[in-house]
């Protein structure tokens, strides 16, 4: 299984989490049983401030910043190994 | 003796209008004196219904109020009343009900009545008979005379566990006419409170007022044939509610936030991601995200042992405030965990709110697409309604 972490902390939540955590609902059949996504109450910004910007997730152990659905499904895809159509 | 931190005195009450009436022609007043730590309730009821009953009964609970505040004499208090009131022309009264209790920190209540359907104190389940004197008040000036008053004056010493019950009399005369009760509800309501006690010894001054009123709109078939409400004081032990929210403004206080909710007897509330990680970390329980539950715009909640309600910080905080911000609403059925919390608000007498000062630096962004208010403000705005209009014991901590 492939954790995928969206984070709905506050930071992120108002800068395009609210939209990353319908992913769940929306996920491809062909990858729903490999990956699981998990909320996380923050994947903290406070470290990344200046370095990187909201929205955060991360798939396995990489951080995805300005993450939107389509970022995140292609980092999954590539993790998989997977050809995204 | 009441003792502060042994035992509270809950305040709840419930109305509902003459079936068809926009406004209510009752007027409900509660207050804590914080300082004094007492509070005071006033029932007016406004002869007739409708706005005109309601500006009587307006009037005369808020001057009530104000005089007990102010620890007027209570001759002087009626006497005030009477001489204020627009006067009806076509029946030359000036008239409008009142029951004022005020109950200190002692346990001493101190029980005003005028012509409202008798007060009743309920002690270990039953309706219990207490020592009340008259006194009569005259005012003169009337068109037609003297203006007589007959007040009944009640001074009792609560216990633990007492309730004091008081309601206008659209209770006490609902369901006139029905084949079971040709003259109202009146003393069967009596039976019907001692019934829900037996079963409920600890229902909530909240519940029970609002099952009393809700009985009383049974009676007339759904359609209140006159203004309804209720009021109810319990004194009883405490329930203590603590909302920690916002990381402490220096790290090496994080031990001693995560200290304050390990040891805390009662339900807890945490806001705020970075909080709940601080806790996850030191007390080393895991964070779970409910993603799947984003319910009214807000972020989703999440659980973690131990801990009764954990959510999104300021976001959920701003919400949680529009809705105190709009009074007691008639039901509670709200979804989403700011309502989660408000309920949660709602059964508990103290709380103690903890939080953190630590400024977000992340949120000072001013390419965010929302502002995000200061903690601070944000958490001292609901400090302040939750003691003016919902009563509660609150206690502010920052750190
Ligand atoms: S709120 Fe998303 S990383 Fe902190």
């Amino acid at each position: 299984m492939l954790n995928v972490r969206i984070c709905v902390g506050t930071y992120c939540y108002i800068t395009g989490g609210e939209e990353l955590a319908k992913l769940k609902k929306n996920l491809p059949e062909e990858i729903r049983d490999k990956v699981e996504i998990i909320g996380s109450a923050c994947l903290g910004c406070h470290d990344m401030e200046g370095v990187a910007r909201p929205p955060y997730a991360k798939v396995g152990d990489v951080l995805i910043q300005e993450c939107t659905e389509d970022k995140l499904l292609d980092e999954i895809y590539r993790q998989l190994n997977m050809e995204r159509k | 003796m009441l003792n502060k931190d042994k035992l509270f005195v809950e305040v709840g009450s419930y109305q509902n209008n003459k079936y068809g009436n926009m406004v209510c022609g009752d007027c409900v007043l509660l207050k804590k004196c914080v300082g004094e730590n007492r509070n005071i309730a006033v029932l007016s009821d406004g002869l007739g219904s409708g706005v005109k009953a309601n500006v009587l009964s307006t009037m005369t609970a808020s001057m009530a109020m104000n005089f007990r505040v102010r620890h007027e004499p209570i001759i002087r208090t009626v006497k005030t009343i009477m001489k204020t009131l627009p006067v009806d022309s076509v029946r030359n009264i000036s008239y409008s009900t009142f029951t004022i209790v005020d109950v200190d920190n002692n346990g001493e209540a101190k029980i005003v009545e005028f012509d409202n359907p008798p007060l009743l104190l309920v002690r270990n389940g039953k309706i219990h008979q207490f020592p009340t004197s008259d006194t009569i008040i005259r005012k003169e000036g009337l068109t037609n005379g003297l203006d007589e008053r007959r007040i009944k004056l009640s001074d009792v010493t609560l216990k633990k566990e007492d309730r004091l019950v008081f309601y206008s009399d659209g209770v006490s005369q609902s369901g006139i006419g029905n084949m079971d009760m040709p003259f109202g509800w009146e003393e069967n309501i009596y039976q019907f409170i001692e019934d829900i006690i037996e079963k409920n010894p600890y229902i909530s001054a909240r519940e029970l007022s609002k099952r009393i009123v809700k009985q009383a709109e049974l009676n007339d078939i759904l359609k209140p044939k006159d203004d309804t409400s209720c009021v109810i004081m319990y004194v009883r032990e405490p329930r203590r509610l603590l909302i920690c929210t916002g990381p402490p403004f220096s790290e090496s206080k994080d031990k001693y936030l995560a200290e304050i909710v390990s040891s805390y007897r009662g339900k807890k509330i945490v806001c705020g991601g970075t909080t709940s990680q601080i806790l996850s970390r030191e007390l080393n329980r895991e964070i779970t995200v409910d993603i799947d539950d984003v319910v009214a715009g807000l972020p989703p909640k999440s659980t973690m042992e131990g801990i009764d309600l954990m959510t999104e910080g300021i976001i959920t905080l701003g919400a949680l405030g529009e809705i105190l911000k709009a009074g007691m609403p008639k039901d509670l059925n709200g979804q989403g965990p700011a309502w989660d919390m408000f309920r949660m608000i709602l059964d508990a007498d103290i709380i103690d709110l903890v939080v953190g000062t630590k400024i977000n630096v992340a949120h000072q962004d001013p390419t965010l697409p929302v502002e995000l208010e200061i903690r601070r403000n944000v958490v001292k705005n609901i400090a302040a309604l939750l003691e003016e209009k919902f009563m509660k014991d609150v206690r502010l901590q920052f750190i």
